[in-house]
C-alpha cells in the first residue's frame, strides 16, 4: 500500500500543477481561436461567422501600419540589443576593472517596469520639456530632437527605450556563455598567437551561437508582444504611427469592444509568434540530435 | 461557464425600483467606478459623493486609473464576474449596447416623479432610455463647437472680434500667421483631431453632420459639404504648431494665454482646464465656432452615468438616493460649476456670479439649438457612433491630419470606407 | 606591457562608460527630479541638477499624494503590492522547480508533449487571456481581490519557472540519480537530499525574475482589483495619464522611483547571483 501511494503522490505533485498550466494555455489559445470565429462583441458569442472578422482586421488600416511597425521595431530592436549585449558582455570579459559595478549599471533596467520605461523615456523624448529643451538650454538653440512626434521616427524612440531596457539582458546571457567556454581554449589561442579579435570571431562566436539563438528567440517574443512601453510612451501615436499587433488586439478586443476581431488580431499575432519559435525548434532538435549522434 | 447572449438578454429585462425607499433598512450605499480620478472631474464626482453622504449614503467609488478603456475593462471584467457596480460612468450609444450583456435598473418611476423627462434636450433622452425606459441620467453637457480666442493675440493682429463663418476665420488665421502668431492651438490627439472635422462639417452644414456622422448615410458622407470639410481640416493641420502636433491641447495653453497662440477649438471643458493651470478668463474670448448657415449649432457630449441591477437592499436604496440627487438641481449646479460643463436640466438660471460668461453663452446657444433643432451629438466623444465606428473613423481622421500627403478627396474616401468596415 | 595603458583599452572603457551613461541616464533623470520642484521642471527641462535638497516629494508620494481622491500616497500600494508578488514568486518558483525536476529527471509517459504545452505558455500575449481569466475567477468567485492575481500570476508564472529549472536540472549527472536510487530513494527523498542542495542558483534566477515580472505586472493588476487593493502598478498610472491636467514630474519622480525600489534593490544584491545562476545552464 505504501509503495502504491509513494508511486502515486509524486505523480499527483507532477501533474497537477502542469495540468493546470497546460490546461490553461490549451484553453484559453482553443477559446480565443473560437471566437475568432463568431461575431462576438461586448461579449462572447458562440455562433459561427466565417472569417468576417479576420478580413475586417485585415482591412483594417491599423493593422497593416501595426505589422510594418513590428517588422521594423524587431529588426532594430533584437539586432540593436543582441548586437549591444554581445559587445557588452565581450568587453566585460576582458578583465576589466569595476566589473561588479558596469555590470549592475547594465543590468538593472530589466528591474524597470515597461510602465515606468515608457513613461521616464516619453519624458526625456518630449521636444518641450525632455532632451531637446536640455541642449537648447545649454546654448544650441537650434537642435532638434523631435523624433517621438515625428510620424517617420517615432517608432525609433519605441526602439531605444527597448533597447536600453534589454541590453543588460542579452549581456548577461551572452556574458555565461563566453564565460562557460572551456577557458583553456582560450589560452591554447594565446599560446598561439591569435589576436583577441580572432579569438572572439573564430572561437569564442560559434561558441555563443546556441546562446545567441536564444537570445534571439526571447528578445523576439517581447517584440512581438510589446505592449506597455508602447502605451507608457506614445499611446500608439503620433496618430497610428507607432501601433503595433498587441496593441491592435487590445484595440479590438477593448477599445472598440468587438471581441471576435479583437481574437482574431489575436490568432495572428499568435501566428507570427509560431513563424519564429518553429523553425527555432526545428533548429534545437536538430542539435540535439546531432549532439546525441556525436556523442555517441 | 459559456457566457451565453440570449441567456443575458433575456435576464436584461430592467428590474424597476419604487420611488420611495420602502424596505430599505441598511444605510443607503452605492458603489460606482468611473475613470475620474483628478483634476476638475474628479472633484465635481468627489463633491457628488460628499453630498450623497450628507444625505446618509455610503459612498464607494472606485476610480480605475487610465485611460477611459481601463475603465471599460474592469466594467465589463466585473460583470461577467457577476458583481457590477451599483453605477457607472457609460454614455452616448454605448448605453445601448451595454444594456444589453447586463440587467440594469428601471428609472421611469423616479425620472416621472421629479418631471425630469421634458427638461432635457430630446437628443439626450433618446440615449438613456435605448429600451424605452430610463437605465442611466446625465451627468453634465458640454459644448464641443467652442471656440477660445487669445485676447493677446487679437490685440496684436488689430481683430476686435471672432470669426463668424469660415472665410473670416481662414483669413484671421493667414493674418495671425504672418504675425509670427501660431494660429490653432489644438493638439493632435486622437478625439482633438476627430473634434477638429466635426467643427468643420457642423459649421459648414448642419444637416450634412447630422447625415454623414450621426447617421453614416453614404451620400451624405461622401457630399461635397463633406469634401469642404477635410480642406478645412488640413487648413486646420497646416495651422497648428508642428512642433508639438501629437500632444494633448493643454500643453500649448500657456503659450495661448501669452498670446503666441491665437484660436483653440475645443469643448467647454478647456475652461475648467484654463483656470486650473492658473490662466486668467479674462484674457480668453469664449464663443461659438464659426457656422456658414449663420444659425448656431451645438454639437453636444455629454457624461452619464448608468444603473446596474443589484439585489442588495442596500445598493438598491443607494441607487434611488443618488437617481435622485443627480436629477437636482443644486446638485447639477454645482457639478458644472467644478467642471466647467453646463446643467443638464435647461431650467437652471446662469446669471450668478459663480458661472461665467462662457458658460452663459453655451448654455444660451443650447437652448437656442434646441428649439430650431439644430443640436448634433459629437462624433470624436462617442455620442454619435458607437466605440468601433467612432475608433475606427477616427483613425482616419487622426491620419489625415497627420499625413499631409492625404488629399482631401482620399480622406472622404478612406472615411467612408473605414465606415463600412467597421459595420461589416 | 601595462595594459591600462593600451590605447585598444581606452577605446575599451569608452564603450563601456558610454553605454553605462546611456543606461543610467533615465534613473539620474528620476532620481534629481524628485529632489526638483515641479515649477523648476517646468522652467527648464526634466534634466537638470535641483536647486535645493528637499525631501518633500518623497513623504508626499509616500504618504500624502491623492491617488483616485485617496490621500493616502502610495504605501497603501506598496504593501498589497508585496502581499501579492511574495506568495506567487514563492508558489510559482517552488511548483516550477518540482516540475522542472519531475520533467528532466523523472520521465513519464507524455513528459515532452507536457514540457512544450507549459513552454507555450510564455510566449502567449496577455490581452489575449484578459477575459478568459475573467470568466475563469467568476467561476471560482475571486472577482477583485488580489488571491485572483496570486493565483494568475502562479499558474501563469509556472511556464517560466519550469521551463527555467528544467533546463538547469538537466545537467545534472545521472550518476547522482542512479546512485540516489540504489539507496532506496523515492521521489521527494531524491529532491530533498540531491536535487535541491544543487538548485541555488537557479531558484535565485527564477526568484529574481518572478518578482520583477510580478512586480511590474500591470493590466491584470488594473482589471481583477480595485480601489484600496490594487498594487502600485495601478498607482502610477494613475499618476501619469492625467488628460486633462499636466503631469507633477516631481512627485511622480518620487512615486516612481519609490514604487521601483523593490526590484530594483533586488537586482543591486543579486545581479551577480543572476548571472551566476544564467551562467550555470538557466537558457538552453
Amino acid at each position: 500500500m505504501k509503495g502504491r501511494l509513494g508511486r502515486y503522490l509524486p505523480l499527483l505533485v507532477i501533474w497537477l500543477p502542469l495540468l493546470i498550466n497546460a490546461g490553461h494555455v490549451v484553453g484559453f489559445t482553443a477559446w480565443t481561436t473560437w471566437l475568432s470565429f463568431t461575431p462576438s462583441d461586448l461579449l462572447p458569442e458562440y455562433d459561427w461567422a466565417g472569417i468576417r472578422a479576420y478580413r475586417a482586421v485585415l482591412r483594417s488600416e491599423n493593422t497593416e501600419v501595426a505589422y510594418i511597425n513590428l517588422l521594423l521595431y524587431g529588426v532594430g530592436f533584437v539586432g540593436l540589443t543582441t548586437l549591444a549585449g554581445f559587445v557588452l558582455a565581450v568587453l566585460i570579459d576582458q578583465r576589466i576593472r569595476a566589473e561588479n559595478l558596469l555590470r549592475t549599471i547594465y543590468l538593472y533596467p530589466l528591474a524597470v517596469s515597461f510602465v515606468v520605461t515608457g513613461t521616464v523615456w516619453s519624458w526625456l523624448f518630449n521636444p518641450g520639456q525632455g532632451i531637446q529643451k536640455f541642449v537648447r538650454g545649454l546654448g544650441w538653440a537650434d537642435f532638434r530632437f523631435d523624433w517621438i512626434i515625428d510620424r517617420d521616427l517615432a517608432l525609433w524612440t519605441i526602439v531605444i527605450a527597448a533597447v536600453w531596457h534589454g541590453a543588460g539582458f542579452a549581456m548577461a546571457l551572452f556574458l555565461a556563455g563566453l564565460r562557460s567556454i572551456d577557458p583553456d581554449l582560450h589560452k591554447a589561442a594565446q599560446i598561439d598567437g591569435a589576436s583577441p579579435l580572432r579569438y572572439y570571431l573564430r572561437i569564442a562566436a560559434p561558441g555563443v551561437a546556441p546562446i545567441a539563438i536564444s537570445v534571439l528567440v526571447i528578445l523576439l517574443q517581447y517584440a512581438i508582444k510589446t505592449f506597455d512601453l508602447v502605451r507608457a510612451m506614445t499611446g500608439g501615436g503620433p496618430g497610428i504611427a507607432t501601433t503595433l499587433p498587441a496593441l491592435v488586439v487590445y484595440d479590438f478586443m477593448f477599445q472598440r469592444a468587438q471581441l471576435g476581431r479583437g481574437s482574431a488580431a489575436a490568432v495572428l499575432l499568435l501566428l507570427s509568434l509560431l513563424l519564429v519559435l518553429l523553425p527555432y525548434y526545428a533548429w534545437a532538435h536538430w542539435r540535439a540530435r546531432k549532439e546525441r549522434a556525436a556523442n555517441g | 461557464m459559456l457566457v451565453r447572449r440570449r441567456h443575458l438578454l433575456a435576464g436584461a429585462a430592467a428590474l424597476a425600483v419604487a420611488p420611495q425607499a420602502a424596505r430599505a433598512q441598511a444605510k443607503p450605499r452605492v458603489t460606482f467606478i468611473s475613470q475620474w480620478s483628478s483634476g476638475s472631474d474628479g472633484a465635481a464626482i468627489s463633491g457628488l459623493g460628499k453630498r450623497f453622504e450628507e444625505e446618509g449614503g455610503v459612498w464607494q467609488h472606485s476610480p480605475v486609473p487610465g485611460f477611459t478603456t481601463d475603465m471599460m475593462n474592469k466594467l465589463r471584467a466585473e460583470i461577467i464576474g457577476g458583481n457590477p457596480p451599483a453605477a457607472s460612468q457609460l454614455k452616448g450609444p454605448e448605453i445601448a449596447v451595454w444594456s444589453k450583456i447586463a440587467p440594469t435598473v428601471n428609472l421611469d418611476p423616479l425620472v416621472a416623479a421629479a418631471g425630469y423627462e421634458k427638461l432635457i434636450p430630446a437628443e439626450l433622452v433618446g440615449l438613456h432610455k435605448p429600451q424605452g425606459h430610463w437605465i442611466a441620467l446625465p451627468m453634465q453637457v458640454y459644448r464641443t463647437t467652442t471656440l477660445f480666442m487669445s485676447r493677446p493675440a487679437m490685440k496684436k493682429v488689430g481683430a476686435d472680434k471672432a470669426p463668424k463663418t469660415w472665410a473670416e476665420f481662414n483669413a484671421l488665421a493667414t493674418e495671425m500667421k504672418k504675425a509670427g502668431i501660431i494660429p490653432v492651438a489644438n493638439g493632435g490627439i486622437r478625439w482633438d483631431d476627430g473634434m477638429k472635422l466635426e467643427i468643420a462639417l457642423s459649421g459648414i452644414n448642419c444637416e450634412s453632420y447630422r447625415g454623414a456622422l450621426m447617421k453614416l448615410d453614404p451620400k451624405a458622407l461622401k457630399s461635397a459639404e463633406m469634401l469642404q470639410a477635410f480642406a478645412q481640416l488640413r487648413k486646420f493641420a497646416d495651422w497648428m504648431d508642428p512642433n508639438i502636433a501629437a500632444q494633448h491641447y493643454s500643453v500649448n495653453l500657456p503659450k495661448f494665454l501669452k498670446g503666441e497662440m491665437g484660436m483653440l477649438m475645443m469643448g467647454g471643458w478647456a475652461q475648467g482646464v484654463i483656470k486650473n493651470l492658473g490662466g486668467n478668463l479674462d484674457d480668453v474670448l469664449i464663443t461659438s465656432v464659426p457656422q456658414d448657415e449663420g444659425k448656431p449649432v451645438f454639437v453636444l457630449n455629454a457624461d452619464s452615468m448608468i444603473f446596474w441591477a443589484r439585489k442588495e437592499p442596500d445598493l438598491t436604496a443607494g441607487q434611488q438616493l443618488l437617481a435622485k440627487l443627480m436629477m437636482q438641481k443644486d446638485v447639477q449646479e454645482k457639478y458644472s460649476q467644478t467642471t466647467g460643463s453646463i446643467p443638464v436640466r435647461t431650467d437652471v438660471d446662469l446669471s450668478g456670479s459663480a458661472w461665467t460668461d462662457g458658460q452663459r453663452e453655451a448654455s444660451a446657444v443650447l437652448n437656442e439649438s434646441f428649439k430650431s433643432k439644430r443640436v448634433l451629438l459629437s462624433l470624436a466623444h462617442n455620442m454619435a457612433q458607437t466605440n468601433p465606428i467612432t475608433a475606427a473613423m477616427i483613425d482616419v481622421l487622426t491620419e489625415y491630419v497627420h499625413n499631409d500627403k492625404v488629399t482631401p478627396e482620399q480622406g472622404v474616401a478612406r472615411l467612408a470606407a473605414a465606415v463600412d468596415n467597421a459595420r461589416g | 606591457m601595462d595594459k591600462a595603458l593600451r590605447p585598444g583599452r581606452w577605446l575599451l572603457y569608452a564603450v563601456l562608460i558610454g553605454f553605462a551613461l546611456f543606461s543610467l541616464l533615465p534613473l539620474v533623470v528620476v532620481v534629481l527630479n524628485s529632489f526638483r520642484t515641479a515649477v523648476e521642471i517646468g522652467r527648464s527641462s526634466v534634466i537638470g541638477w535641483p536647486e535645493g535638497l528637499s525631501w518633500q516629494n518623497f513623504t508626499e508620494a509616500w504618504g500624502g499624494y491623492c491617488i483616485a481622491q485617496r490621500c493616502e500616497g502610495i504605501s497603501p500600494y506598496m504593501v498589497n503590492s508585496l502581499k501579492l508578488v511574495v506568495p506567487a514568486t514563492i508558489l510559482s518558483t517552488a511548483l516550477g522547480a518540482l516540475a522542472g525536476y519531475s520533467i528532466s529527471l523523472w520521465r513519464f509517459p507524455g513528459d515532452t508533449l507536457m514540457f512544450t504545452i507549459v513552454v507555450m505558455g510564455v510566449f502567449l500575449p496577455e490581452q489575449m487571456k484578459l477575459i478568459p481569466w475573467a470568466l475563469v475567477l467568476r467561476e471560482l468567485g475571486l472577482t477583485n481581490t488580489l488571491s485572483a492575481l496570486v493565483l494568475i500570476h502562479t499558474i501563469q508564472g509556472l511556464s517560466f519557472t519550469t521551463l527555467f529549472c528544467r533546463n538547469y536540472y538537466i545537467g545534472i549527472p545521472q550518476d547522482l540519480l542512479k546512485a540516489a536510487k540504489v539507496d532506496g530513494a523515492g521521489y521527494f527523498r531524491t529532491f530533498w537530499r540531491i536535487i535541491l542542495p544543487l538548485s541555488p542558483p537557479i531558484l535565485i534566477v527564477t526568484v529574481i525574475w518572478q518578482f520583477t515580472g510580478i512586480w511590474n505586472e500591470f493590466l491584470y493588476a488594473v482589471v481583477f482589483t480595485s480601489g484600496q487593493q490594487q498594487p502600485i502598478t495601478a498607482a502610477l498610472i494613475a499618476l501619469s495619464t492625467n488628460g486633462t491636467v499636466v503631469t507633477n514630474y516631481d512627485v511622480m519622480s518620487a512615486a516612481v522611483l519609490i514604487g521601483a525600489l523593490p526590484p530594483l534593490l533586488i537586482y543591486l544584491f543579486g545581479g551577480r547571483y543572476f548571472v551566476r545562476g544564467l551562467t550555470q545552464g538557466a537558457i538552453k
